[in-house]
């Protein structure tokens, strides 16, 4: 009955043991806390139909912001993401960006969703007033339509208008050099497809005035059979082709068209075709295709961006894509605004952001430039080549001119009343 | 789809008869319900929270809306989530091309969603079972396409962009965080009362008799294919408000409201939560949409995580939650009687 001392661990010593122990618990938060982490949010699509482009995009912001990271962060901030799946419905997009910036404290956002997911991001951004640079969506009334204008969203992605105008006059040079004037369009039924085929055209047309549009085939998106479609353009026997298929689509009109020997009775241009996942994917790529550019290691030909290239190949085993370059863009700008001024705040980054050019390996002349008046991207390698069946896939491309761009782009933003 | 026909149609228990008591008694939950949701954000600033709950309204007006149609009447519609779309876009393309009040807007859609509903239900309810879903699907999809194809009003697949303007009205601002939250859980509550109040009336067990025997309805004198037709109608005006309310949640609209995806959810959440008891729907938009973002923040292999509820309720339990929640209790009432 009498209490005995036992010789085991006193209480103080247990208090003290489990006050270390919860210090080594908190050890990691409180060092965090210390070093004040930056966290930077990401929706995109990491599930579904375009489950790989996503990936790619999130592949490449690691890449840079291990980069980031190791040279002392955001104005000393260590990054860390946040990236969540949106399964590319823009409801899911809106809640996961309101979700990473209210409950997970996410102090930027990275917009990785397309189409309507980043006009959903877009009303969050307005809605939050959080710093948002867009990465994927190249839909130009994002940011050329001044109803979307806000101060604190920016655009580090290529554009369907640059492109139109870019496409539009290297088709003309070519229709003009072998006397191409019956034109057939063959792209997928939904808006992306219309505006960019209209647009193309619009500039084949302004080029090259005596072509002639002789059919058009507006197949559904995602149709796995494109029979029908081959056989109209084949009978209607056109000196060209253009299309603005892409992804999986693309990839199986191709193999589709092949089995009817189309690619050796007329030119064909695809916009979409020089992306790796459309390149590696085709089952005969067939020589000759003329695409637009839109990740190629090979262009623009510099060391950095072959180097960017491989040195992603290297570590996720496949080759980038389009999204890729945009996204780890993004994460240089970011990198870059940080910098200049000296902070990691959303309004002094977004500052920072307005007509900022950095040097970066995807710029046609090493550098690419926010453009202050309507936030969005500029002066990155765009231009157009012909493939072969084998890497590396389109061995020469010939650079769009972005002097003609601005002036097109700025006729165009008038005729559709933004200016 | 057999297991929630079998679910809707044949093993549903008698519904209490709803009197006037009864009625006090739902307002009186309905009003304590809104104190309690109404007084959240004086306890948690999470925004988070709020947000939760006003997508559950959404879901929930939807999900319960659907539910008028399948476990009241035994009408299994696959194209439910059209009229989701269709409020979620008439109350967008209004605010932003009209300029009116809020209030005005919010009438103006429920008419229009009246107007289309009664066409295409007039059409719909003549038709029996997998003709019915399937007809509901088509137009469900003829829905979609017209939004996608008539990108000069509608926006096509970027959906209606530039925001929803919200104005002021009676000193509400709905585009002020806790505004919205209020406004869409005093939707909600409204119209679940309201949803209750038909399911209650003699109406309801019109319904209810179709749903079981409709040639026994039609001989004791019911005009059948006009009941069908008048919850056809008003399933879908709630449906609209879910869409509103969605509409304001994400200050836009897109075509994914009005896909069959929409739908797919609406039937699923219906499984969930079970389709014998009012709250059934409710029950499972909640748990949905707990499982949806806990999951998501996980995996980008939500889908599986999804599949496998989805067995576990189709095959383990063999109803939804409340059911057999519901069922669980009146078994061990009986077994408490039998002793």
């Amino acid at each position: 009955m009498t209490r005995t001392r036992t010789p085991g661990i006193s209480r103080r010593s247990t208090l003290a043991l489990m006050g270390a122990g919860a210090m080594s618990v908190a050890a990691p938060w409180v060092a965090r806390a210390q070093a004040k982490t930056i966290k930077i949010g990401m929706p995109t699509i990491l599930s579904g139909r375009v489950a790989q482009l996503g990936t790619s995009s999130r592949n490449a912001v690691m890449l840079e912001v291990e980069k980031v990271n190791a040279a002392g962060g955001l104005a000393g901030r260590q990054i860390e993401m946040v990236i969540r799946d949106s399964k590319g419905q823009p409801q899911e997009a809106a809640r996961v960006a309101r979700e990473l910036v209210n409950t997970d404290g996410c102090e930027l956002l990275l917009d990785g969703e397309a189409s309507s997911g980043s006009f959903a991001v877009h009303e969050v951004a307005r809605d939050l007033g959080v710093l948002c640079i867009h990465t994927c969506s190249e839909a130009s009334s994002l940011t050329a339509d001044p109803k979307q204008h806000i101060p604190n969203a920016f655009r580090c992605v290529r554009q369907g208008i640059h492109d139109s105008i870019v496409g539009g006059s290297y088709a003309a040079a070519i229709a003009k050099a072998k006397g191409l004037k019956k034109w057939a369009t063959c792209s997928p039924d939904y808006a992306y497809g219309r505006d960019t085929t209209g647009e193309f055209t619009l500039y084949l047309k302004r080029f090259a005035p005596d072509v002639e549009i002789i059919s058009e085939s507006w197949p559904k998106l995602f149709q796995p059979d494109y029979t029908e479609v081959v056989t109209k353009i084949l009978q209607a026997k056109p000196q060209a082709l253009y299309s603005c298929l892409w992804g999986g689509d693309l990839t199986s009109y191709i193999d589709q068209a092949n089995i009817y020997a189309m690619f050796s009775q007329m030119e064909v241009f695809a916009v979409n075709m020089a992306d790796y996942t459309a390149l590696t994917v085709v089952k005969n790529l067939p020589k000759g295709i003329h695409s637009g550019n839109r990740y190629i290691k090979t262009f623009p030909t510099t060391p950095e961006n072959a180097a960017w290239g491989d040195a992603y190949k290297a570590k996720y085993n496949e080759y980038p894509t389009n999204w890729s370059w945009q996204n780890a863009t993004a994460v240089m700008f970011l990198a870059e605004a940080a910098k200049k001024a000296n902070s990691a705040d959303g309004k002094k980054l977004a500052e920072a952001l307005k007509g900022l050019t950095i040097k970066c390996p995807f710029g046609a002349d090493g550098t690419v430039t926010m453009r202050g008046d309507d936030h969005t991207l500029v002066g990155y390698a765009i231009g157009w080549g012909t493939t072969i069946p084998q890497e590396p896939y389109v061995p020469e491309v010939k650079a769009g001119d972005w002097k003609t761009i601005f002036e097109l782009e700025a006729e165009w933003k008038k005729s559709k009343g933004y200016t | 789809m057999t297991e929630l026909e079998a679910g809707g149609a044949g093993t549903l228990a008698p519904v209490r008869s709803g009197a006037a008591p009864g009625r006090y008694r739902d307002i009186l939950i309905a009003l304590i319900a809104f104190a309690v949701l109404a007084s959240l954000p004086l306890f948690t600033g999470s925004k988070a929270l709020l947000d939760f709950v006003i997508r559950c309204s959404a879901y929930g007006l939807f999900a319960t809306s659907l539910n008028l149609l399948v476990g009241y009447t035994g009408l299994t519609s696959f194209g439910h989530g059209m009229f989701f779309g269709l409020g979620a876009y008439s109350f967008g393309l209004i605010m932003q091309k009209l300029g009116v009040p809020i209030p005005v807007a919010f009438v103006a859609t429920l008419a229009i969603t009246a107007v289309i509903a009664a066409v295409i239900g007039a059409i719909c309810v003549r038709l029996k079972e997998i003709y019915f879903a399937f007809v509901t699907l088509a137009f469900q999809m003829l829905i979609h396409s017209t939004i996608l194809s008539w990108a000069s009003f509608t926006g096509g697949d970027q959906g209606l962009r530039g925001g929803i303007p919200r104005p002021s009205f009676l000193g509400i601002n709905l585009a002020n965080h806790v505004h919205l939250y209020i406004a869409s859980c005093a939707l909600l509550i409204l119209g679940l009362l309201a949803m209750r109040q038909i399911a209650q009336s003699p109406f309801g067990f019109t319904l209810r008799m179709i749903r079981d025997n409709a040639a026994r309805a039609s001989f004791l004198g019911i005009d059948v294919w006009r009941a069908k037709l008048t919850v056809f109608v008003l399933a879908a005006l709630f449906a609209s408000m879910g869409g509103m309310v969605m509409a304001l949640f994400v200050s836009g609209a897109y075509p994914e409201f009005a896909y069959w995806t929409i739908s797919g959810e609406g039937i699923f959440i219906n499984m969930l939560g079970g389709v014998s008891t009012f709250l059934g729907p409710m029950v499972g938009t909640v748990l949905l949409l707990l499982l949806n973002d806990t999951v998501t923040r996980f995996t980008e292999y939500h889908g599986i995580v999804l599949g496998i509820v989805i067995l576990f309720f189709a095959l383990g339990l063999r109803k939804g939650l409340l059911d057999f929640v519901a069922e669980w209790f009146s078994q061990r009432r009986d077994a408490g009687k039998g002793h």
